[in-house]
């Protein structure tokens, strides 16, 4: 596998599917290296000894997931605070759950009756949905009339782009993956949103799906890089292909696999797992001061970033 | 033991479902019995009037790993996609086997359809016996119902590609009947259930499907599922092995059934047995 670059986004051609750009041919994939997942394992087995020694023996393992490393790289100060605050309900996050549960039934089902109806129902039967529904049952009838039609807009773009998945496929929605590191002192873990293709028998088989109903956002590759690796842990071969798949515009970032991409991913899972080691182990967290002070829910007890929303208001 | 995967996984699994069982003599597994009843007797004697113990993989796994949970009051059981996935794959898988659906989604949409014909025909009263999901589902709506379609695509789609079924000597079960076995003149009652369950050299083989990843505990709770079935098979004999799979994690354990893993797997039912008839005697003390 060498060097990889991500494909130039662009709008899903409807006609040509997004489905033949990500699973492509037999013939563009690669032969799994065989000592390369054990080898990812190792790497990060030996590379989190000492933070994991450091640990306390309570029981409770360090998770690391996609949230946790993007929050503990930017700021541990931020990712402690965030940790210990429960996420505010609010109209993008209602957003991004419908339009997983539209996303979802229609790759399932291929048929969606009534895009609100659907997404709430759905939402109303998942384990955690129950303070969602009770959000979204308390908008006014102009947020509720607002997000309907941001949903219709989604949808469309959903529909247009994806065909309802051939069996062989062996589409798989929201597939968790898990990856526990040093006797599971250390777990990393994720969801999938969509993965295509069955397991591999030599060649490099599985596309990874990430649904996104935001902005396109820079950690959103690191993301992906990510389940890369988790999957190919998990595995023992590395997925194929794995995508973003932007629900506001239709914009389909496709980049296949390479090794330039799992280990980016396994250094900053390395980084990560470190710090979360460390916090865990009762270290006070660092604090970085970032742009993204002024929207920590830490920053009320945090000079160091007050000083830099301030510097950053005077500026 | 911990099995080491090689690609293609499905085919590294199945070689250790299918490989060689040695037998186990009759009288050892008699002796096993014998030693169960005894010690589990007065155990079950001590249960507070009128409570029955169902002992099954569940309360044995908060029996080991979170004991201090066995005194709370259970909450009531709701029906969600995750609850129903197991119920609604393994049948869908049944029927991908049979070749009698183009894959583990379209199977699914056909289970699940015939259980809202079921549900129906149960509310007509013909006589017909609905798995216990099937009126829940048929009540949701579409969103609600393609949730629960999405989940048990998935969790069908995880066991369908985890083994090489052509390699599997029939007859190969997937779901089939739980196992049970009662305390004789107690009220303490074992249960277990395996997701696939073959036969190698007169032995059954099971495969059961766990979900987050394997740990310190898991061994046991394999071995749990390996005795109950021993003890429920009568005169049948006990199971040869039983293959753990974590499809999340994509690990296997393999726990290789012989006379010392049985008596091993005793000694832990024993010991689970006694925490949970503490906390009912705690919970009754309670008055919860």
């Amino acid at each position: 596998m060498g060097v990889t670059m991500c494909e130039a986004a662009s709008a899903a051609p409807p006609g040509q599917g997004v489905v033949s750009r990500l699973r492509g041919t037999s013939a563009e994939r690669p032969e799994v290296d065989a000592g390369l997942a054990g080898g990812l394992r190792d790497w990060l087995e030996d590379g989190l000894s000492e933070a994991v020694a450091a640990l306390p023996d309570d029981g409770n393992p360090v998770r690391v997931t996609k949230e946790a490393v993007n929050q503990v790289l930017v700021c541990e100060a931020h990712f402690v605070a965030s940790r210990d605050v429960a996420r505010p309900m609010s109209i993008e996050l209602a957003r991004g759950l419908m339009v997983d549960a539209l996303f979802r039934q229609w790759i399932t089902t291929g048929d969606i009756a009534d895009p609100w109806e659907d997404a709430v129902a759905a939402l109303a039967v998942s384990s955690d949905g129950a303070e969602m529904t009770a959000f979204l049952s308390s908008l006014g009838a102009d947020a509720r009339q607002n997000l309907r039609g941001e949903l219709a807009t989604h949808l469309e773009r959903v529909t247009s782009s994806w065909p309802h998945p051939s069996p062989s496929w062996m589409a798989r929605t929201q597939e968790r993956l898990i990856v526990p590191l040093a006797g599971g002192q250390v777990v990393l873990s994720g969801v999938i949103d969509l993965a295509l293709g069955t397991p591999s028998s030599g060649r490099a088989s599985v596309c990874i799906v990430e649904v996104k109903s935001g902005r396109r956002r820079i950690e959103h590759r690191g993301d992906l890089h990510l389940y890369a690796l988790l999957e190919t842990l998990r595995s023992g071969a590395p997925p194929f292909r794995i995508a973003t798949f932007y629900t506001a515009t239709g914009e389909l970032d496709v980049e296949p696999v390479g090794r330039d991409a799992l280990t980016s991913a396994l250094h900053r899972v390395l980084a990560a797992g470190q710090r979360l080691c460390r916090l865990h182990s009762g270290a006070e967290p660092q604090r970085t001061p970032n742009p993204l002070c002024a929207h920590c829910t830490g920053l009320t007890a945090c000079p160091a970033g007050q000083k830099r929303v301030k510097e950053a208001a005077g500026a | 033991m911990a099995l080491t995967l090689s690609l293609p996984r499905a085919s590294t699994v199945t070689d250790e479902m299918v490989a060689s069982v040695p037998d186990l003599e009759p009288d050892e597994l008699q002796r096993l019995r014998e030693r169960v009843v005894s010690e589990l007797t007065p155990l079950a004697a001590e249960l507070p009037e009128g409570v029955r113990l169902v002992l099954d993989g569940y309360r044995y796994r908060v029996a080991v790993r979170a004991p201090e949970h066995c005194a709370e009051r259970a909450g009531p059981f709701i029906p969600s996609p995750a609850a129903c996935r197991r119920a609604v794959g393994v049948v869908a898988v049944d029927r991908c086997l049979r070749r009698r659906a183009a894959g583990p989604a379209d199977a699914v949409a056909r289970v699940l359809a015939a259980g809202v014909e079921d549900a129906q025909r149960t509310e007509d009263g013909d006589g017909v016996r609905a798995p216990w999901w099937a009126r829940w589902y048929a009540e949701l709506g579409p969103g609600g119902r393609a949730a629960v379609a999405a989940e048990a695509t998935t969790w069908a789609t995880q066991l369908w590609t985890a083994l090489a079924w052509e390699r599997i000597p029939p007859p190969v079960v997937v779901g089939g009947r739980d196992d049970w076995w009662d305390l004789p003149g107690q009220r303490l009652t074992l249960r277990s259930r395996a997701e696939v369950r073959a036969q190698v050299d007169r032995r059954a083989v099971l495969v059961v499907v766990v979900s987050g990843a394997p740990d310190a505990t898991s061994r046991s709770e394999l071995s749990f599922v390996a005795l109950v079935s021993a003890l429920a098979g009568g005169a049948r004999s006990a199971p040869g092995r039983v293959l753990g799979l974590w499809p999340a994690a994509g690990q296997v354990r393999v726990v290789p059934v012989g006379a010392r893993a049985l008596e091993v797997a005793a000694d832990e039912l024993v010991a689970a047995t006694a925490t949970w008839v503490d906390a009912l005697i705690e919970q009754r003390g309670r008055g919860t």
